[in-house]
């Protein structure tokens, strides 16, 4: 288990140098700093310094060596578009996207695990198929035609929830949360359920798909030929089967929601990552953008580590397969 | 004569196949006396893990059972509800399945699909548990029974796997253990421990047991009587010795010289029965053996040969084979 986790947590840190390495190579090779940050005027003297002082007359290696340690000192460079470090950015606008991502994987869990369930232990009920009829709906519909239809009916039509913004949020110190106020959920329960339509009705699908099949297997026909009920034959025995994929595939949808949740924050007009990201594209503001990179690998890579360190808690062949 | 503790009269299974019924079991009866170890052989696809499997109710759609009554100890199988079938199976009717690859549970450890199956079926919780599954582990003779009790399926080799399935399918004492071809998917060495292994078990517990093979050695080495099926059909029952020394039904005869068995000056000779067994819905009319049957004549074509009682010995033939005067 030592190793599986040791090995596990050393191929994380290697992807994340080999990403930050691209996105230094973008900082380094797209766009002219000096042009940036330079006023028209500036003198030979001046900008003989700021060279100096950004460090761009090394050869490449000493300079992302230097990018790196400054990265890890939590200094991320400066954005061309505004001037300001791209940590604060990056601050101001992730909690809007985390917050967003956790409401919406919730949403998934408590509705897609439970019916895809009943899918697959019923495929053949009226209500399975009804359920599987509108799960076609939700994996082919756009996140934008979704959100245009919930602003639509829930607040245009009924005026029971806000279309745009984040609600009052609470300044922690570290993190603003809309969490703790009731127009923060209030407005939180349309796009999160927007980013969720999608996962839900995948995450139906693929259960139903799993359990059908593990419901077929010979272990589950031993098990009711040992007189195991019903209830510990499907919640038990043919579930913990169906884990691994299923948790695969929730972890990676987290990591695209936090990382590209771009058309949703836009039709919400969410305060959040996406349409920072937006923002930075149209301005070509290198820097923010490759800082942007590094975040979105190391949250794939985060949230990958973590549902591969629970693998073998589910299933210990996966330990084998190591050795 | 012992009433029997399981009694099969008329069993019929069908397929349903986009509304044509095929029959895949016509009405077999056969019956296993208490402590005794009937075996139950044919070809590949000749019923009889589908025997096995309708007994306890555990047919795979589209086969169903549509007649016939099961009856053990008295009490009426057939009529049973879900519930009650349930508390039967792996309690009353201990089931080995054939292959052990397949059959334990990959991501549940050997231990708690013991004490699962134990709690199912007996009143007692708790660290009784634990100690009868521990207790079944050593029965079946694997080495640190408190190690293997925390293993999964994958740490163990196939012929391991095999003695929990074995142990799986005991745990709860049944009085009735069906095997549906336990060492089929096993290696020569490991099947003969498996068999010893049964053999030693059964002799403990005397539950009686159904004993699935195509393998008439198994057969030779397991059973008391013995029932042979034929496509879908009951062909011949008699005890072991009779049935090897005097079949009746001359598919059992060709079966028998089917077997590869080294005569006295080591030459192994071979007689194979002409044709191949008729697939589902293919049955012949008549007596389902007699395109390939050497002794067929106009009656055979006609019906279908009833099984005759004669002695201890059951056969359904028109024309049976007189016992050989060597």
């Amino acid at each position: 288990m030592l190793n599986y986790a040791a090995s596990r947590i050393v191929q994380t840190i290697i992807v994340l140098l080999v990403i930050s390495f691209i996105a230094f190579l973008l900082v380094a090779n797209i766009g002219d700093p000096l042009a940036a940050l330079l006023s028209a005027d500036a003198t030979v003297n001046e900008r003989m310094e700021l060279i100096a002082r950004l460090g761009v007359d090394q050869p490449l290696g000493t300079r992302f060596l230097h990018f790196l340690g400054n990265l890890l000192q939590g200094d991320f460079g400066m954005s061309y578009r505004t001037q300001d470090p791209v940590a604060n950015l990056i601050a101001e606008r992730l909690p809007a996207t985390i917050e967003l991502a956790f409401v919406s994987l919730l949403i998934t869990i408590l509705v897609g695990v439970p019916a895809g369930i009943y899918c697959g232990v019923h495929p053949n009920s009226l209500f399975g198929r009804f359920i599987m009829l509108i799960s076609t709906a939700g994996i082919t519909l756009p996140n934008f035609v979704v959100g245009l239809l919930l602003i639509a009916v829930f607040s245009v039509q009924l005026g029971l929830l806000p279309s745009f913004g984040r609600g009052t949020v609470v300044d922690l110190g570290f993190w603003t949360t809309g969490l703790l106020s009731v127009s923060g959920w209030r407005a939180i329960i349309l796009p999160a359920a927007t980013l969720s339509t999608f996962q839900v009705a995948f995450i139906i699908r693929m259960l139903r798909t799993q359990l059908m099949e593990v419901g077929q297997s010979e272990h589950i026909r031993f098990a009711r030929a040992r007189g195991l009920s019903e209830a510990r034959i499907w919640y038990v025995y043919a579930i913990k089967n169906t884990l691994l994929p299923v948790i695969t595939m929730l972890g990676l949808q987290l990591g695209n929601i936090i990382a590209f949740s771009v058309v949703t924050e836009n039709v919400f007009a969410w305060p959040g990552l996406g349409s920072l990201f937006l923002q930075s594209i149209q301005a070509a503001d290198i820097p923010v953008i490759a800082i942007y990179l590094i975040f979105v690998g190391l949250v794939f890579m985060i949230i990958n580590l973590i549902v591969e360190l629970l693998y073998p808690l589910i299933d210990a062949r996966v330990l084998r397969r190591q050795s | 004569m012992t009433t029997p503790l399981l009694d099969v009269r008329d069993l019929t299974v069908t397929i349903n196949r986009d509304g044509h019924l095929i029959t895949a079991l016509d009405k077999v009866s056969f019956s296993v006396n208490p402590g005794e170890v009937l075996g139950i052989v044919g070809e590949s696809g000749a019923g009889k893990s589908i025997t096995g499997a309708a007994i306890i109710d555990l047919l795979v759609p589209p086969l169903k059972r549509t007649g016939g009554t099961i009856t053990l100890a008295g009490e009426r199988l057939d009529r049973l509800s879900p519930k009650a079938m349930r508390s039967v199976r792996g309690g009353r009717i201990g089931f080995i399945f054939q292959d052990p690859m397949t059959s334990l549970n990959p991501v549940i450890s050997i231990g708690r699909q013991l004490c699962d199956t134990i709690e199912a079926h007996l009143k007692i919780g708790g660290e009784k548990t634990k100690r009868k599954a521990l207790e079944w582990i050593e029965r079946v003779g694997l080495p640190n029974p408190e190690v293997q009790f925390r293993r999964y399926p994958h740490q163990l080799s196939g012929g391991m796997r095999q003695r929990i399935v074995i142990a799986l399918a005991l745990c709860a004492n049944p009085a009735l253990v069906i095997a549906d071809e336990p060492t089929t998917a096993l290696d020569v060495s490991v099947q003969a421990h498996i068999l010893q292994l049964m053999r030693d078990l059964h002799r403990e517990s005397r539950a009686s047991m159904m004993l699935i093979t195509h393998d008439l050695g198994v057969i030779a080495k397991m059973a008391d009587r013995v029932a042979v099926l034929y496509a879908g059909r009951v062909a011949e029952i008699s005890t072991v010795g009779e049935l090897f020394n005097a079949p009746k039904h001359p598919y059992t005869r060709g079966l028998i010289r089917a077997t590869p068995m080294p005569s006295a000056d080591g030459e192994v000779r071979l007689d194979q029965i002409p044709g191949a067994m008729p697939g589902l819905g293919a049955v012949p009319p008549g007596c389902a053996f007699n395109p390939r049957c050497f002794k067929a004549e106009g009656d055979c074509r006609a019906a279908i040969p009833p099984l005759t009682t004669e002695e201890s010995a059951a056969f359904s033939c028109f024309h049976p084979l007189e016992r050989e005067t060597a």
